[in-house]
């Protein structure tokens, strides 16, 4: 049997596995990093603020507070680096590799793959978006049929991806102004510091806000999902919001006969928070 | 446990010494109050309404007082329309006037009149090059528009750098001075000058007195509110964060070894933050030793409007843009999915 089965019953429930523990832990970091890198960079774009003194004073203030934020955000980039080579290994160990060696390989193969990553996005994305805009405007009852990864992940997936780019390197820039002074213009540094506020104003609020919103403050998840924890989604979770993924792997499991009905996680109501795996 | 001599020797003239630290302290050295004033402006309540209607606190905080660079000036020596108690309304203090204070290193009177000049020539002054009355000549700023009673900040560099006054530094001042409230006064006096007395942030606020003033600073054409524009970049923002290290205003317009009452304006190609000069600010050892030249074109004023900087404006205008482009759409569904969530089946128009 393998540790981590595709559908695990708990006291009567099943739970889909969904993160393996190596993504679950680079989930953590980048969760910790962020909120660390949050706390102590927004008091000094807020300098003003009649908070901003006191938060930054939990960091040591002054002399202590930067060195934290550049300390985590070192870690935070060896982790976007490590989840590249991550990336780049698994789809190179798991489908680049097999192809290779079944029927050769060509460059638009290559790109075909890449293209078809489950978190690349695509049309059934844009339908999904208009299928929901119908849905909280009241024109059907039906909400779309998510695959394995919805479009509300696709997005917060990508959206830190871009932001670790734009934040990371004018962070950097502005961490080593003296280097980066010889290569590129001081008016550059007005530049990046814009960049590096302004993308991180944006970053944490969509965090904090849409992110938090869809994995722990929805009614259905309330008052916190736990598969970033455990790596497993519970039924009515996944039957909610991944209903098109969640028959594939129930047929391949042979449950057809038991498959939910389309949303019926407004009937049950349930959470998938407080239970492991 | 047994105690040798020599510790008990030590525990002794500490304990002995405390009275003598307390009582010697810089705080209780006498002020030069021979005229007696303090009898009334000891009073904490002191104060009046002026012909201007202003409040006007005439109280002398006197431990403060005789912690500053004053405290042996006689109060005569400054108020010298002051000749007898009670006194009339006494007029403004002419910091330039002659002190009875003698220059120990000239023997001769000493006075801030040089000042008077340094400052007439800097980019302050309100006279200009030609000899003519600078347009708003009243703007400039005199001695007083900058400087309140400045206080000591004695410096202890020994072994360890930390404030205060070093008791091992004072041991090798006495092998040779025998008064102690000389030494204290001659110590405060030499370490309150070794580093910046002040804090960056309190610098950069008497500047801001008139820097930060919208309507001075559209009469004279300066570019920038600049001290404003100073706290929207690092600097700035890490002084308002009491950092101590970090640049104030006086460190990039100044020329190293000068006063602040030389500087210049950054048209002249003498001045620290002429554009050929620039660069070796930036570059100097206590800030960016390693910089490029090139980091001089950092605009260390941000202050990014339509008008003085429209690639930086445009460029923050796209980070609110996507901001509000981005959260307010997201914010709309998260509104509207906690609605549909109370009328899950409900439905307008049902699917065919």
């Amino acid at each position: 049997m393998k540790r981590y089965p595709a559908i695990k019953i708990k006291d009567g429930k099943r739970y889909f596995y969904r993160f393996t523990m190596n993504q679950r832990i680079q989930h953590i970091i980048l969760a910790w990093s962020v909120v660390t890198l949050v706390l102590t960079g927004m008091p000094l774009k807020f300098s003003n603020s009649a908070w901003a003194p006191y938060l930054y004073a939990l960091f040591g203030g002054i002399k202590a507070a930067p060195i934290v934020h550049i300390t985590t955000g070192v870690i935070l980039l060896i982790l976007f680096v490590y989840h590249i080579g991550y990336l780049a290994y698994v789809i190179y160990k798991k489908q680049i590799l097999p192809l290779k060696q079944k029927e050769g390989l060509s460059l638009m193969k290559v790109l075909i793959i890449l293209a078809k990553q489950p978190l690349v996005p695509n049309l059934k994305d844009a339908f999904d978006i208009r299928d929901l805009m119908k849905y909280l405007f009241f024109l059907t009852n039906k909400r779309p049929d998510g695959d394995n990864f919805t479009w509300k992940e696709k997005f917060d997936y990508w959206a830190p991806f871009w932001g670790m780019i734009i934040i990371g390197l004018s962070g950097l820039i502005i961490w080593n102004k003296e280097l980066a002074t010889h290569i590129v213009p001081g008016w550059f540094l007005n530049f990046s510091l814009i960049a590096h506020s302004d993308e991180a104003l944006l970053a944490a609020l969509f965090l904090f806000i849409w992110h938090w919103y869809n994995v722990h403050f929805s009614i259905s998840v309330f008052p916190m999902g736990t598969v970033f924890l455990t790596g497993y989604m519970s039924e009515e979770l996944m039957a909610e919001e991944h209903y098109e993924h969640y028959v594939k792997v129930m047929k391949e499991a042979g449950l057809e006969h038991e498959i939910l009905p389309p949303h019926g996680a407004h009937a049950h109501e349930s959470s998938e928070g407080g239970h492991s795996a | 446990m047994k105690v040798s001599l020599p510790y008990l020797k030590s525990y002794l003239l500490l304990f002995l010494s405390i009275p003598f630290l307390i009582f010697s302290s810089p705080g209780s050295a006498s002020a030069a109050d021979i005229g007696n004033c303090l009898l009334c402006h000891k009073y904490p309540g002191m104060s009046r309404v002026d012909e201007e209607g202003k409040f006007r606190l005439f109280f002398i905080n006197e431990s403060i007082f005789n912690n500053g660079v004053h405290a042996k000036v006689k109060c005569e020596g400054c108020h010298t329309d002051i000749t007898e108690i009670p006194h009339k309304p006494a007029k403004k203090v002419d910091c330039l006037v002659e002190c009875h204070i003698v220059e120990p290193s000239s023997e001769k009177k000493f006075s801030h009149k040089s000042v008077e000049t340094d400052l007439g020539q800097s980019v302050h002054g309100k006279i200009d090059s030609a000899g003519k009355s600078k347009k708003y000549a009243n703007d400039f700023p005199e001695c007083k528009d900058c400087h309140d009673e400045p206080l000591y900040r004695p410096l202890s560099f020994f072994k360890k750098v930390r404030p205060g006054i070093s008791e091992a530094s004072l041991g090798r001042c006495r092998v040779c001075h025998k008064k102690d409230e000389f030494i204290y006064r001659f110590y405060n006096h030499v370490t309150t000058r070794l580093h910046k007395s002040r804090n960056p942030i309190n610098i950069a606020e008497v500047c801001a007195r008139c820097h930060n003033d919208s309507q001075l600073v559209e009469r004279h054409g300066l570019s920038t509110k600049a001290v404003f524009s100073y706290g929207e970049t690092f600097h700035g923002k890490a002084a308002r964060f009491l950092d101590e290290r970090i640049p104030d205003c006086l460190d990039c317009h100044v020329n190293k070894g000068e006063s602040a009452h030389q500087m210049l304006s950054h048209k002249n190609t003498q001045a620290s933050t002429n554009d050929m000069n620039r660069g070796k600010i930036c570059s100097n050892i206590d800030c960016h030793p390693n910089a490029s030249p090139k980091l001089a074109t950092y605009n260390v004023h941000a202050e990014f409007n339509l008008k003085q900087s429209p690639a930086q404006y445009f460029f923050t205008v796209f980070f609110i843009v996507l901001t509000g482009g981005t959260l307010l759409p997201l914010m709309g569904i998260i509104l509207l999915d906690l609605i549909r969530r109370f009328f899950p089946n409900a439905v307008i128009k049902r699917r065919k």
